[in-house]
């Protein structure tokens, strides 16, 4: 492990201009995520949670300050090369799953890989990690909406990992799934932890939070580590 | 191996069948448009330039000289190529043929059946050099009158019918004989169209209605065409020589005057025709909206895990296209049908609905068609591409 965290924001604000007037959603936020690291981020309704999933999700740049992901400075790079990080570098996975309806489960675990090297998935990766997500052929062949949300979530999971990417942003990963279920979903967590993948969670449910290795808790777009 | 993109338009365009459908149904309109009148047009263009084609070593004269009517509500004066003229004209036209006409427009009666048409008064040995007399003889009696296809089949007129000619209310109108019947001949390049006209004698003419030594129409039939220029200059020198008293016109100036002004009209038809892509265009543009605004968060999740904005413009254009295709072949097979059906009751005859000129016309519709489409579809995919996916992932 380097010295060199592989998320730093350093004194990062965000600002969104409103007719209202300016609302700061994030005040001089300074977080180090260091590789293979398991960060849950809590908070309450307003607090700047989104906002700073959006910032490490390379979905936003920061007003101010500077965040760097993966030794590389967001704010400077392309429109093409935040694309290009967000496929490569960053696995999502959603509280509402964010499949793409028109998809099949083994096409939705497919498409990142279809993204990064511009044809369909020879190597069979994308079988295998949906396999290993419990899915048999004929379960892959389904429509989301053929799913329940537990099998949804678990090709959300698939999807994200297909690139083998560093970081795994959870937002609210348990938050549309029974108790049950929820738990199948943290296990599988800590189990990629456990692999190597460093693991970002936004979560209310403290219980949830206690599988990480560390929480930071937003209020007022200000952090403060638990 | 398929593209993801060009398969989730295709799926998308599945989902929403119907509607999907009933854009392409524009199209489809759109396409037959275009493609059947830009045939029409040229079907028009071809038969035209066929029929004509087979005078254009033909010169025509007639007057220049406005019609007047005299200050005192006499009667006017004729227009019409003079004797003088006329024989300034046989001097410069040497051995070629030099046929002077006469013509008017009449009533006629065919037993109890009235009818109207066109009269030529032609020296009876100047009929066969420009005309074919199909059944009976040429004139030789001298109320002897030979007649067009058209009227004879209209009236079923025979050798030996009558026909009483001149304008109903005249005392007493003469009767001429049917001694020969045309062959048909179409619109005409030369200006004679005798389909529907009834030929006597250029005396009997002048005896019934006037206009001796007074022609209305004198016809130069050169021998060698690549003279006709030459011929056309020399009659323009020697007749017009002080100012313009007669106006000089070939036929293949004729030809392509007609082929221009066809041309235009076809342009005026296909520009209606494009009306109805116009109208499928925001048809389309409709339906790519909607796509659109349907599938925002979809647009926010493609967007959010790495699809790059060309990759989700892609999506769009192809399924613009896709609806394009569809309306193209399904237009281009119903323009084979409603295109030739068109030709053939407009025009009256399909022989030159599969040449290539004509046919061009489907595939240029269906592209013209596709085109449209894929533009249609640039706004709403631009669109798409250009979402912020934060707010395209929180939209409901």
């Amino acid at each position: 492990m380097t010295d060199i965290p592989l998320i730093r924001l350093d004194d990062v604000s965000k600002v969104y201009h409103l007719e209202s007037g300016d609302v700061t959603a994030l005040d001089h936020v300074s977080l180090d995520i260091r590789e293979n690291d398991f960060v849950a981020i809590m908070g309450p309704s307003g607090s700047g949670k989104s906002t700073l999933m959006n910032q490490l999700g390379i979905l936003d740049v920061p007003t101010t300050g500077s965040l760097l992901i993966d030794n590389r400075d967001v704010a400077a790079m392309s429109t093409l090369e935040r694309t290009h990080m967000r496929r490569d570098v960053i696995g999502y996975i959603f509280q509402k799953f964010f499949l793409i309806p028109l998809l099949s489960a083994y096409e939705n675990v497919e498409y990142p890989l279809i993204l990064k090297h511009k044809q369909r998935d020879t190597t069979g990766r994308a079988r295998e990690i949906l396999q290993a997500m419990g899915f048999d052929e004929k379960l892959a062949a389904h429509r989301p909406s053929q799913l329940s949300g537990g099998q949804q979530q678990r090709v959300a999971i698939a999807r994200a990992l297909v690139n083998d990417p560093k970081i795994l942003l959870c937002d609210e990963p348990t938050g549309n799934l029974d108790r049950k279920t929820g738990l199948q979903i943290m296990d599988i967590l800590v189990g990629l932890h456990g692999k190597g993948k460093t693991v970002i969670l936004v979560t209310h449910d403290p219980k949830i939070a206690e599988y990480a290795k560390r929480t930071v808790v937003i209020e007022d777009g200000r952090v403060q580590e638990a | 191996m398929k593209d993801i993109f060009f398969e989730l338009s295709v799926r998308s365009v599945r989902l929403n069948f119907l509607r999907s459908l009933l854009a392409s149904i524009g199209i489809v309109i759109g396409v037959v448009a275009i493609s059947s009148m830009g045939m029409l047009g040229t079907n028009m263009q071809l038969s035209v330039k066929e029929q004509l084609s087979s005078n254009v070593n033909t010169i025509m004269i007639s007057s220049d000289v406005v019609r007047t009517t005299s200050s005192a509500g006499g009667p006017s004066t004729s227009q019409g190529v003079t004797k003088d003229q006329l024989n300034d004209i046989k001097n410069v036209a040497g051995t070629n043929t030099v046929i002077p006409i006469h013509r008017t427009n009449t009533e006629f009666t065919i037993g109890s059946r009235d009818g109207r048409g066109s009269m030529y008064g032609l020296d009876p040995d100047d009929i066969e050099k420009f005309l074919t007399v199909e059944n009976g003889t040429s004139i030789r009696g001298a109320n002897d009158a030979v007649i067009g296809s058209t009227i004879a089949s209209n009236f079923n007129l025979n050798i030996g019918s009558r026909i009483k000619v001149g304008e109903h209310d005249t005392d007493s109108r003469p009767t001429v004989r049917v001694s020969g019947i045309l062959q048909s001949r179409g619109f005409s390049a030369d200006g004679i169209n005798t389909d529907n006209a009834i030929i006597v004698s250029d005396e009997w003419y002048t005896d019934h209605f006037g206009d001796k030594d007074l022609y209305d129409q004198v016809n130069v039939i050169v021998e060698d065409v690549d003279t006709i220029s030459d011929v056309e200059a020399a009659i323009d020198e020697k007749v017009n020589r002080k100012k313009d008293v007669v106006r000089i016109m070939d036929a293949s100036s004729r030809l392509e005057s007609i082929s221009q002004t066809l041309g235009t009209i076809t342009t005026f038809i296909l520009a209606i025709g494009g009306i109805s892509l116009v109208v499928a265009a925001v048809s389309i543009f409709n339906v790519m909206m909607m796509s659109v605004n349907e599938r925002v968060q979809e647009i926010g999740i493609l967007l959010s895990i790495g699809t790059e904005k060309g990759e989700v413009r892609r999506m769009f254009l192809y399924e613009a296209l896709i609806l394009g295709i569809i309306g193209a072949v399904v237009g281009g097979i119903m323009t084979l049908v409603i295109g030739y059906s068109v030709v053939s009751a407009m025009i009256g005859s399909t022989a030159y609905f599969f040449r290539p000129e004509s046919i061009i016309y489907i595939p240029a519709g269906m592209v013209v068609g596709m085109v449209v489409c894929v533009i249609s579809g640039l706004y709403p995919a631009w669109r798409a591409s250009n979402m912020d996916p934060i707010d395209a992932l929180r939209s409901e």
